[in-house]
């Protein structure tokens, strides 16, 4: 099975590009990453995320595989700094730390994440529990791993045996 | 439709700096600040600098003054247009000029562009456009002799005149060979028209853009902003600014200027706004 993880990011939205891509990289690494997935992908995501996960699957050609694909959609915090989104959060970089751990190095910790918190980080982790219980013993290939607009992102890959 | 100045191609949603570089001693916004050839080049070098993708270059004021013959005209421009075109072989180079004489021997020396700001008063400048493949500028005037100035002209129509005029020259030169994508019309402000025709002009100038000919429109500075605004030369940036955003929303692709960075900005947003052009980068609220 493969599974991708990716940023419910808007900009990622074709209606809303830019001339000059002011998420370059991410959409590189988004690219890259669900390039793997092959012709029928699941989606896990958020209403929000959904079309996200949609427009990014559209916009790259599917690998040939016969394996069992899942694009998952979340992000860590929107509070990072000043600027962002949610405004500077002082906990949410520890936040995002312990998320990044769990993602790379114990997904069992995301099957009940406290939503109150994540809440007020502004959070995206709707997601994360099915994404838990999918790659649980895989090891994460991180293709991204950033907060350049004050909201962290995560690309990763699992390949998981089954 | 596509453009194409000579050897250059512009695709259907790309607007255009045009700057005017005057090689005259008494232009009415300049004042001869660039009749010098070295101070005329510097201002070349600049507007490239500042972006623009057409320089038009003049050697014989708009207004009325002192005769200026075919062959003073042609010294105060041919070799210019010759060096322009040496260094800056990117650059559109287009020259306001009326006489047929003068088109061929600019375009000898490389313009790509003639702009016939009196609207076809040498029946044979588009012959000449034809013979060099040069794009050409079809202007209305109402039919008024070069240099002169409006006086007590009326239209039933002003926009109707200016299309069955502008309409009728871009067939006359493509009759006389120059290709379609090279024909562009101006409705021309202020030429054969008083304040309120160029004022109703720019309210209609969507229905020149609906004739699908590229459209272009020389705004800068002129009577019309003076005198809606009753603002004297210098203090027209703004009006000008104003009218020129009328006129991209309408879908105008070349802007005949002064001011390159201005009205760059300007055209920028309002052709954004018209859903024409994507924002610069574009990142609040979606990241």
């Amino acid at each position: 099975m493969r599974v991708v993880l990716i940023p419910g990011v808007l900009a990622l939205l074709p209606q809303h590009a830019s001339l000059h891509d002011p998420v370059a990289e991410l959409r590189a690494a988004v690219n890259d990453a669900v390039s793997r997935l092959g012709e029928n992908v699941e989606i896990i995501a958020t209403e929000q995320g959904s079309p996200v996960a949609e427009a990014v699957l559209a916009a790259v050609r599917p690998a040939a595989t016969d394996e069992r694909s899942v694009l998952v959609v979340a992000n860590g915090s929107a509070c990072r700094t000043e600027k962002a989104p949610g405004f500077l959060d002082e906990r949410a970089a520890a936040y995002d730390d312990a998320l990044r751990r769990a993602l790379t190095e114990d997904p069992a910790a995301l099957a009940d994440p406290d939503a109150a918190l994540a809440a007020e980080l502004w959070a995206d982790v709707a997601a994360l529990p099915e994404l838990a219980a999918l790659v649980d013993g895989a090891r994460a290939e991180v293709l991204y791993d950033d907060a350049p607009y004050g909201v962290q992102y995560w690309v990763m890959c699992w390949q998981v045996e089954e | 439709m596509t453009l194409r100045l000579r050897k250059h191609r512009f695709a259907d949603d790309e607007t255009l700096m045009m700057a005017i570089v005057n090689r005259t001693p008494d232009s009415f916004f300049d004042k001869g600040a660039t009749w010098a050839e070295d101070a005329a080049f510097e201002r070349v070098r600049l507007v490239v600098e500042q972006g623009a993708e057409i320089v038009d270059i003049g050697g014989i004021k708009a207004a009325p003054g002192v005769e200026i013959g075919a062959a003073e005209e042609k010294a105060r421009v041919v070799d210019f247009v010759a060096r322009v075109r040496e260094e800056f072989p990117g650059l559109v180079i287009s020259v306001d000029t009326w006489r047929a004489e003068v088109g061929a021997a600019v375009c000898e020396a490389g313009a790509d562009v003639l702009n016939d700001a009196w609207g076809g008063a040498d029946p044979e400048l588009v012959d000449v456009a034809g013979q060099y493949d040069a794009a050409i500028i079809c202007t209305h005037t109402g039919g008024v002799t070069p240099r002169t100035r409006p006086y007590r002209i009326q239209y039933d129509d002003v926009m109707r005149a200016v299309l069955d005029d502008t309409l009728a020259y871009a067939e006359r030169a493509h009759a006389a060979g120059v290709d379609r994508e090279s024909i562009v019309i101006d409705p021309a402000h202020d030429f054969g028209k008083n304040t309120f025709h160029s004022l109703e002009v720019t309210r209609r100038l969507g229905e020149m853009v609906g004739t699908g000919w590229p459209v272009l429109v020389s705004l800068s500075n002129k009577d019309f902003v003076g005198e809606t605004l009753d603002r004297p030369v210098g203090e027209r940036l703004l009006g000008t600014l104003a009218a020129t955003a009328i006129c991209a929303s309408a879908g105008a692709r070349i802007y005949r200027v002064h001011q390159v960075e201005e009205t760059r900005q300007v055209v920028d947003m309002a052709w954004t706004i018209a859903g024409r052009r994507a924002p610069a980068r574009a990142i609040r609220g979606i990241q």
